[in-house]
């Protein structure tokens, strides 16, 4: 077939170079210029949103870090925003992963929010350390709640000025982290927490802190929030909350939402997070009731994000014109392979 | 015997684990205590045998000098290096207790920003393969060209200021016409597993015997 060196002949052979030279432009100019266009949120993440906002320091949430670093630009915010929530309520937090390398990303996800450097943060009190403090005349209660914790620990320490409040290692939160075959761990954990880690990630036995002595296995927990880049969250689903009933919520790439949006309509789930633009919405309900000073990651990136959606509908428009006027459709003439 | 027994252990482990779930008795619970207990352990034994399966796999190849030998080379070596520094030498780069040891280095500033990066280049593709794929060209790629664009469009905030239809479009194709299907074809699936499971259970299907099973 002779080539026709036409402009549409162009336009619907363009080389793909020029296509990743125009993405790698407009995801790296809204980083410059922030435009901050606002974000409506949506019943699926209203759902879990609502669901963390109704719970106490008595209550439990379980979040999996159920991803590896490669969706960790999706689903870190996912997590960080629900943990957020957790710790300006005073809700406890246990931490688990179905892969090794949730480990790391639970780890940074603490060290995200209770960096010293950063207003509106939590200040972090390791397990060690409160754990072994002497607090003088006064014992401290073996199931010892975050707010009888601070009235001790604030005799002798001092929040920080900028910080959101205190988070105890054992009391607020614990990285129980990654176990293999997870599916039984969850099973396990229906029978007892301590059965299944002994320990948590740093060592410390599990059974002397005081979030797992009054919740003493994953039937207490009031909420279990997988966060996952795979279809690790069925696991949840099956073993958790079709086995002992735990109120499950997902947090998963815009990719796989699709997938799971049934769960949701047959009521299995308390609510869902898809992508990016789930994790901006729980930011911005954190911001508007106050359990942050600012949206996080996630709606910084929605930016990016729809100058690249506009940027691939541009695309499609312009290889659909070239399409009809170049003739393609009548010639049944074909494009060149990709180069 | 070869065949028969892991069969034998297939069929009774899988009818206890089923009558199991339907008896809350204490000692059908006893029983399922003791599975999730051993299970994890057994599993350990598993990540053995991946670990020598890959150093096999890569050995060889690193000895016969096949094609792209190097990366092998490489796999065997940070495969070793990761739980060196991460369990027999858990220092910090400067030697002080409080900083991060090499094994965080390492995975926070080699492993993090690699997966991230083979990850982020799907914007890349995704662009080029809509530009390609979304073409006009009959009735069925039309509809789905224009609920590519409007699912797309809705799920940023820029779809709102274009049109207030865009986001409720978008979100009705993914809770309607969207859930139908998949619902459809996760119900295959189930009863897929399910029908595979008692085939396996019953000892009807026997490939993952492996050669055994012949």
């Amino acid at each position: 077939m002779a080539e026709n060196n036409s402009i549409w002949d162009k336009l619907f052979n363009m080389d793909r170079r020029w296509i990743f030279l125009l993405m790698a432009v407009v995801v790296i100019i809204p980083f410059f210029f922030k435009m901050g266009l606002p974000i409506n949120t949506t019943d699926e993440v209203e759902g879990i949103y609502n669901y963390v906002d109704s719970l106490e320091q008595n209550d439990a949430v379980m979040i999996g870090f159920d991803y590896q670093p490669g969706t960790m630009a999706e689903n870190q915010p996912m997590s960080e925003a629900v943990m957020r929530h957790c710790f300006a309520r005073k809700v406890p937090v246990f931490i688990t992963a179905v892969l090794p390398l949730g480990n790391g990303l639970a780890e940074e996800a603490i060290a995200n929010l209770t960096d010293p450097d950063e207003p509106g943060t939590f200040q972090r009190v390791r397990y060690r350390e409160w754990h072994s403090y002497d607090y003088g005349q006064d014992s401290l209660p073996s199931r010892v709640t975050h707010d009888q914790l601070v009235n001790l620990w604030e005799r002798d320490h001092q929040l920080r000025e900028d910080a959101m409040g205190w988070v105890f290692e054992g009391v607020d939160y614990v990285i129980l982290g990654y176990a293999p075959l997870f599916h039984i761990v969850l099973l396990g954990m229906g029978r007892s927490i301590v059965s299944q880690y002994p320990a948590d990630l740093y060592g410390n036995p599990t059974e002397n802190m005081p979030m797992v002595k009054r919740n003493k296995s994953a039937r207490e927990v009031d909420l279990g929030v997988t966060v996952a880049g795979s279809s690790a969250v069925l696991w949840w689903l099956t073993y958790a909350h079709e086995s002992y009933g735990m109120p499950i919520a997902f947090g998963v790439t815009a990719v796989m939402a699709t997938d799971y949006l049934v769960y949701l309509q047959s009521g299995q789930i308390v609510g869902q997070m898809g992508g990016l633009r789930g994790a901006a919405e729980y930011e911005v309900m954190l911001k508007r009731d106050g359990y942050s000073i600012e949206e996080g990651k996630a709606f910084r990136g929605m930016d990016v994000q729809s100058i690249a959606h506009i940027l691939i509908v541009i695309l499609i428009v312009v290889g659909n014109v070239a399409y009809f006027a170049g003739g393609y459709h009548r010639k049944g003439r074909r494009l060149r392979a990709g180069r | 015997m070869r065949r028969t027994i892991p069969l034998l252990i297939v069929m009774v482990g899988g009818i206890m684990m089923m009558i199991q779930f339907f008896i809350p008795h204490q000692i059908s619970q006893a029983v399922f205590g003791l599975y999730t207990d051993y299970v994890p352990v057994i599993a350990g034994f598993a990540l053995i045998l991946g670990v020598g399966s890959l150093t096999r796999v890569h050995y060889h190849k690193v000895r016969r000098r096949a094609e792209n030998w190097q990366y092998s080379l490489l796999v065997i070596f940070f495969l070793y290096l990761m739980p060196v520094f991460g369990i027999i030498l858990p220092a910090s780069l400067g030697g002080q207790a409080e900083e991060p040891s090499v094994f965080h280095f390492l995975y926070r500033w080699v492993q993090i920003p690699i997966q991230s990066s083979m990850f982020s280049l799907l914007a890349f593709y995704i662009a080029s393969a809509a530009f390609r794929a979304f073409r006009a060209r009959s009735a069925m790629a039309t509809v789905l060209m224009l609920a590519a664009v409007i699912v797309m469009m809705g799920q940023v905030p820029i779809g709102d200021y274009l049109g207030k239809w865009f986001p409720a479009l978008g979100l009705w194709i993914l809770r309607h016409p969207n859930l139908g299907g998949k619902r459809a074809i996760q119900l295959g699936v189930g009863f897929g597993i399910l029908a595979t499971n008692l085939k396996i259970i019953f000892g009807v299907e026997r490939n993952w015997l492996g050669g055994a099973g012949r």
